[in-house]
């Protein structure tokens, strides 16, 4: 049986149990609720919310949604080269012969492809590490997909002269890319790192002391 | 009538670490010299043209202004006092400074005085900044939050018996925090050998002025001892794993193996040219 919105009012008056059964026997709202809430920034009155709209949606967008969820986790995989999430591998980007092969952009998460790529100012490769190195929470070098970066130096891209470490300009994203300089410039590679200063529409008062530092050491003519 | 609690504080503090909250939020650990470790919330940080994110990076000394919450403090105001740069661009100094962070975290409860570690902490990482040997630094940071916080080993005597121990034939336990000497140490179980000459550099660290300490010279055989018995000595005090410990030795593998590898480069290419 479908459910139709006119049998009840969500906002108020509805019978489902408030806070209290949330596993395996709660009911199927109250199901949907509970996997919308481990979602990453849904609390509860959203999880609510998506839930409730989900409820009144025709079945169609329902079974849309659940066919694209679904699909996603079982053709989803990672590209053998470039670690990035794809439907094929090799990736598009990898498999792309217009494409720069003799630089290869790091970055931490596979979003980072999408913002690079966006800007249509990078021709190259990617690879994405899954990650930085987080000592404190437990991650170490060998949690990354460092390996699989030496391995397609070795085999598959062995026309690349530089590397691009693109990891975000905190402690841990710097301690990264230094790790990953000190692995692969022995092997002869260029590496270089993405240019740090002061954001667009950013007010010098505000600036810390080592961005301004940066800004002043990797000045450029106007 | 009784005073209200001032709604803001104004304080010194060194960053610690921090964790996402949200879409655009961070909880930033900071230490503190009078309230200890606190836990506050950076509001709308990972935007790009937020004014506090490059304050609030792990590992810089700021003056921070906070509003009392419900739950936590939110940070309004937050101005660094010292970022150390030279820390951030090299990988040796950086990962000692991961590890000098990570420890002060670890050995330190919310909201309960920590001045001492504080102050060892802002030392330790000036130290590093100013170009001081990574050894040096972390050896005797270690030794000073240790007796800061109630965990001074003993290195001269045996825990046992009380006699001087000679540093050629000392045991000792990380667990029990102290050396045996010969007899003692084959009754007691889980008791390992330690070596001589490390147990001599830590008496010095321990008992010389700072100055005196940087001057004993190490092999990079003995620091990568000295570094496993300390490593071993912290873990068992902080009751678990310290993951900058493991990335300290990764780095330091990383820079050895890379040296070697440039040298083979320059052997064969001197080969190839003769």
């Amino acid at each position: 049986m479908v459910f139709d919105p006119r049998d009840s009012d969500p906002r108020g008056g509805d019978s489902e149990p408030r806070g209290g059964d949330w596993g395996a026997g709660a009911s199927p709202i109250q199901r949907l609720v509970d996997a919308f809430h481990r979602l990453p920034g849904i609390g509860p009155k959203s999880a609510q919310r998506l839930a409730y709209h989900v409820l009144r949606a025709p079945i169609e967008e329902a079974r849309d949604l659940a066919g694209a969820l679904i699909e996603v986790k079982q053709s989803i995989v990672l590209c053998e080269r470039c670690q990035n999430v794809t439907d094929r591998s090799p990736c598009r980007v990898c498999a792309d012969t217009s494409r720069d092969r003799t630089v290869i952009c790091v970055v931490e998460e596979p979003l980072d492809v999408v913002a690079i790529d966006r800007t249509g100012g990078f021709r190259g490769l990617f690879h994405v590490l899954h990650g930085v190195v987080s000592p404190s929470d437990g991650i170490g070098p060998e949690d990354l997909k460092i390996a699989e970066l030496l391995r397609r130096l070795g085999d598959v891209d062995t026309d690349v002269s530089e590397i691009i470490v693109a990891t975000n300009p905190n402690l841990e994203g710097e301690a990264t890319s230094m790790y990953l300089a000190r692995l692969l410039r022995p092997m002869g590679l260029r590496v270089t790192r993405l240019a740090r200063g002061l954001p667009a529409g950013a007010d010098l008062e505000y600036a810390d002391d080592v961005t301004l530092g940066r800004a002043m050491e990797f000045r450029q003519e106007v | 009538m009784p005073s209200r609690l001032p709604r803001i504080t104004k304080t010194e503090a060194i960053v610690l670490r921090y964790r996402r909250l949200g879409d655009a939020d961070r909880i930033v650990t900071l230490l503190t010299p009078h309230r200890g470790k606190v836990d506050v919330v950076a509001k709308g940080v990972l935007r790009s043209r937020s004014k506090l994110a490059g304050h609030l990076e792990p590992a810089t000394h700021l003056e921070v202004v906070l509003a009392h919450g419900r739950n936590m403090d939110v940070v309004t105001q937050a101005q660094g006092l010292e970022g150390w740069p030279a820390i951030r661009a090299d990988l040796d100094r950086l990962s000692a400074a991961m590890y000098l962070l990570e420890l002060a975290d670890r050995l330190t409860v919310e909201h309960a005085e920590a001045g001492a570690v504080y102050r060892h902490l802002h030392t330790g990482l000036a130290r590093l900044a100013r170009g001081d040997g990574q050894q040096v630094v972390t050896r005797t940071y270690e030794l000073a939050l240790l007796e800061a916080t109630g965990f001074r080993p003993e290195l001269a005597v045996c825990i046992a018996c009380s006699e001087a121990v000679e540093a050629s034939h000392a045991s000792w336990s990380p667990l029990e925090g102290g050396v045996y000497c010969a007899d003692c140490a084959g009754r007691r179980p889980g008791v390992s050998p330690l070596d001589g000459t490390v147990l001599r550099v830590l008496r010095a660290y321990q008992s010389q002025p700072y100055e005196e300490a940087g001057r004993i010279r190490l092999t990079d055989d003995l620091a990568a001892r000295l570094e496993h018995v300390m490593h071993a000595l912290m873990h068992a005090v902080a009751e678990r794993e310290i993951g900058s410990a493991a990335f300290v030795s990764a780095a330091r593998r990383a820079r050895v193996n890379g040296e070697a590898r440039a040298a083979e480069a320059a052997e064969a290419e001197a080969d190839f040219e003769g």
